[in-house]
């Protein structure tokens, strides 16, 4: 069985971001030759997530706001104090729950080599805590 | 607005090909994080709203063998962006702090100068260290922006960075324009004791120690200091500062508009008090 794994680094501008890496999939399975397999994307961050929508500039602004919503900037949270192991303030506990509200995985099956999936859906990639040089990773496996 | 107190500390393109820098950001400045693209500084003042940002570099060759950013890269990073302003660091215990503060000033063009007490380990009000360096400034008619109050690096001693000892050199130093970093908490009566005798005094509103920048500036300007001696007293010397990256420019900035200050105040502390000083 083939396993190819990619990495892919962005940089985001905003706090809240939603960015569409669904062409990078595409090209990615298209490229790797597997017939019959699954498409796993990852982030490797936990102030961001990974989503899947009708990829519409309405429902984008939607999620953000939504998603802001859901868990407000302004309540009490403990993870808002010196983190000695970074040597900052943790005070972006809204961007981690938000990141657990999305999840930070999506996969797909691949079907006679290509990527399985509703005519509208699109993969995002959501930012949650940015601006921020952010990765993720996309690991196609199969035959 | 204007962000008075950052450090360029995590910027890649700087960290990235520098092993020097790499390590006195971890061993002495102590932050464990992964640098970031310059875009990304640039792009959390955007986000933040803020135009304009003084870097503040850090000379501890005496006491830990390192300068935390060089003066050199600091005018470097100023000179290809015009929405940063540089200032200057150099070390008190060098024989030649002075002229090198001259050299820095009038060659690499840069603004104002940092002095952190507790990581570069002098008493604020000594004559022979720090006194030659309040005359400079004076004569070249710069601010000096202080580390006041706790230091977060394990390696630094708060015990040198008493806002108090400020009051002798605001004396001696009637022209010399002093910045009060992170309104010297947890001793931020002291600060503002001096800040509120000496009309060349700043605070800036960089208070890091626990909660939210909302929480912390809530506590510290309105229910220590007040929001009524702010607007009475002191409007034209208070900036903010957010500290980057220790704390975000976002979130600091956030803080601040939840308080309930006038329109005039906070532009004081948003932008002119900054602009006048610099």
């Amino acid at each position: 069985m083939k396993s190819i794994l990619k990495r892919f680094t962005i940089v985001t501008h905003h706090e809240t971001e939603l960015i569409d890496i669904t062409p990078q999939v595409l090209a990615e399975v298209e490229a790797a030759g597997v017939r019959d397999g699954t498409a796993f994307v990852l982030s490797l961050h936990t102030t961001t997530g990974l989503t899947v929508n009708e990829g519409l500039p309405d429902l984008e602004q939607d999620i953000a706001d939504c998603l802001q919503g859901l868990v407000p900037e302004g309540r009490t949270y403990r993870h808002a104090r010196f983190l000695h192991e970074d040597g900052q303030m943790a005070i972006n506990a809204p961007s981690h729950l938000r990141g657990a509200l999305l999840g930070f995985e999506v996969f797909f099956p691949i079907e006679s080599g290509r990527l399985v999936r509703g005519a509208r859906q699109t993969i995002y990639f959501v930012e949650l805590d940015g601006p921020q040089e952010r990765t993720w990773v996309l690991q196609i496996m199969g035959e | 607005m204007i962000d008075f107190h950052t450090h360029p500390v995590m910027v890649k393109e700087l960290v990235r090909d520098d092993p020097a820098l790499q390590r006195a950001v971890r061993e002495v400045f102590q932050l464990y994080f992964p640098a970031q693209p310059l875009e990304v500084f640039l792009a959390e003042m955007d986000e933040a709203g803020v135009g304009r940002a003084v870097l503040l570099p850090l000379d501890c060759t005496t006491a830990h063998g390192c300068r935390i950013v060089t003066n050199e890269q600091v005018a470097e990073l100023a000179g290809k962006n015009p929405r940063f302003v540089g200032f200057a660091s150099v070390d008190p215990g060098a024989k030649d702090a002075p002229r090198r503060l001259e050299k820095a000033v009038r060659g690499l063009g840069l603004k104002g100068l940092k002095l952190d007490p507790a990581l570069q380990r002098f008493h604020i009000d000594d004559r022979n260290l720090a006194w030659p360096l309040y005359q400079t400034c004076s004569e070249l008619g710069i601010p000096v922006l202080i580390h006041c109050g706790l230091s977060w690096s394990l390696v630094g001693q708060s015990k040198y960075a008493r806002p108090l000892a400020l009051e002798e050199v605001a004396q001696e130093f009637p022209s010399l324009r002093i910045v009060i970093a992170h309104c010297g908490w947890p001793w931020v009566e002291e600060a503002l004791l001096v800040a509120l005798k000496y009309r060349n005094v700043y605070l800036d509103t960089s208070i890091v120690y626990s909660g939210t920048p909302a929480d912390a500036l809530r506590h510290v300007l309105a229910e220590r200091i007040g929001l009524d001696v702010l607007e009475r007293s002191l409007p034209r010397q208070i900036l903010f500062g957010s500290n980057y990256p220790r704390a975000d420019i976002r979130r600091t900035v956030r803080g601040l508009a939840a308080l309930p200050l006038s329109p005039s105040l906070r532009e004081r502390i948003a932008r002119k008090n900054a602009e006048e000083l610099l």
